[in-house]
Parts: structure tokens; C-alpha cells; sequence
């Protein structure tokens, strides 16, 4: 159940590390379901641009493609950014409490060697 | 003595795209480092058994009951930073980083962690910092989309 979540957490992360890509995304988001093209009218990128950036969002599973006629459109999918923000709030939590663990340990000693 | 940085909050959860979590500590650097790298002090903490050869390129394994992790030591620079990699067997990895700060009374102790892959992809981008609000606000337009 983790495994494949985190290796798909893996590849959000490395997706989105790119701010054009997070630009992408973003007109992605408000445009609800659009093409290469107008995504390139929207952004200060060639439509070639747009067309790579896509590829790479389509393989960390963030963007759908559909064929309509001779246009491809494309579709944000949540589910991989939200697993992404569960990883992350997860992992805080765990890092939580081995932190407080730590800070006990150090003080318990450092404590008695005063 | 109560030691608190009111100044430097901790990154809200939904802030933070890689984790990033801090504590003070009423020690010295030195007394923190001895913890983050000796093996049977990790195990006062981290997990009841720890393995630790605490050298660059060193072997780490971190057993609790049936979960195990294994990596290796990626940095070691005494009483300010520690870093290793680690993952669960047939998991993606990730990179772990302590970093420790000397403060009038005690200590900052900041753990970072994050896939491997997106370090690759861009420490730059990381260390600029400046994707930690963009997922947020990603996240935002997307419950906007999608609510």
C-alpha cells in the first residue's frame, strides 16, 4: 500500500521541483480541461514547451490526455498531489515524535552530567 | 529555563513540499550530535535497534518490530550537519538531513526529508524555496477545479 505511494510521491515531487511545469499546473487548474496551444497562449513558452512540460506531468500521473478530433486535451488529476500532501503529513507527524524523543534523550543527560 | 524561538515558526504542514521539522534543545551542539550518530543513543530514540557506521558512505539500518530500514551516510560534518539516505525494502528512497545550530542556551535541530528523485530534480528549486507555497496554492486551485 506505501510502496507505491511514496514511488508516486517520488515522481509528483520531481515533477513539480520545475516552476514552468507549477506554472503549467496552475493554468491547468484554472482552465479546467485545455490544449497545447491555449496553454501556450496563456504562458510565456513556446507551444513545443508546453507539449514537453505535459509529457512529464502525464508520467507522474498529474495530467490526463484525451484525443477529441485533431486536438489533444488535458486534464489535471488530483488523487497524485493529494497522496503527495498525505506523504508529507505523515512523515511530519513521525518526524514529530522522534524529535521529541530526541530532545528528551539529550536533555536526560545533559541534565546529569551538570 | 524555557527556550523558545518565537521568531522562526515551524512551515505549516501544507507549506512544507519535502518535510521539514525543528526542535530546540536545552544541549550544546556537541551533546546533540552524539545522539543523532552514536548507535546505541539512536536507539534511545529513533528506533529500538539501530545500526550505524557513522562515516561518509556508511551503512545505516533502523529495525522497529517488523518495519526495517536501510541506506547510507551521505554527510557527516561534526556538531552541524548529518545526512543518510534511507527506504523500507522495495520503497523509493529518501534522503534524510539533521542540521544543528548553536543558540545561546541550547540548540535548533532541523530534520529534512525528501524522496530522492525530487532532490535530484532540483535542489536548486528546493533551496530557493519557493515551492513550498506553490503546492499549496496548487492544491488550493485544485480543490477549486475538483470541490
Amino acid at each position: 500500500m506505501r510502496a507505491p505511494v511514496h514511488r508516486q510521491v517520488d515522481s509528483v515531487f520531481g515533477a513539480l521541483a520545475d516552476p514552468t511545469r507549477r506554472r503549467v499546473v496552475e493554468s491547468l487548474a484554472r482552465g479546467g480541461t485545455v490544449t497545447a496551444s491555449g496553454l501556450a497562449e496563456q504562458l510565456p513558452i513556446t507551444r513545443q514547451a508546453v507539449a514537453k512540460h505535459l509529457l512529464a506531468l502525464r508520467a507522474a500521473d498529474l495530467v490526463t490526455a484525451t484525443r477529441v478530433g485533431r486536438e489533444t486535451q488535458y486534464k489535471l488529476r488530483p488523487q497524485p498531489l493529494e497522496d503527495a500532501v498525505g506523504w508529507i503529513q505523515m512523515v511530519s507527524a513521525e518526524w514529530d515524535d522522534r524529535l521529541e524523543g530526541l530532545r528528551r534523550s539529550v536533555e536526560k543527560r545533559s541534565g546529569r552530567s551538570r | 529555563m524555557k527556550l523558545r524561538d518565537e521568531a522562526a515558526p515551524q512551515q505549516a504542514d501544507e507549506k512544507a513540499p519535502w518535510v521539514e521539522r525543528e526542535t530546540l534543545v536545552e544541549a550544546s551542539p556537541d551533546e546533540v550530535w552524539e545522539a543523532l550518530t552514536d548507535e546505541d543513543r539512536l536507539e534511545e530514540w529513533l528506533a529500538p535497534d539501530v545500526e550505524l557506521d557513522p562515516v561518509e558512505g556508511g551503512e545505516i539500518a533502523v529495525r522497529d518490530g517488523e518495519e526495517e530500514r536501510f541506506g547510507r551516510v551521505e554527510t557527516v560534518e561534526e556538531a552541524e550537519r548529518f545526512a543518510f539516505t534511507w527506504s523500507r525494502p522495495g520503497e523509493g528512497e529518501s534522503f534524510v538531513e539533521f542540521t544543528i545550530e548553536g543558540l545561546p542556551g541550547g540548540s535548533r535541530v532541523t530534520v529534512v526529508e525528501t524522496p530522492t528523485h525530487s532532490a535530484a530534480a532540483g535542489p536548486s528549486a528546493i533551496a530557493a524555496g519557493s515551492w513550498g507555497p506553490a503546492l499549496a496554492r496548487l492544491r488550493r486551485s485544485m480543490f477549486l477545479v475538483f470541490a
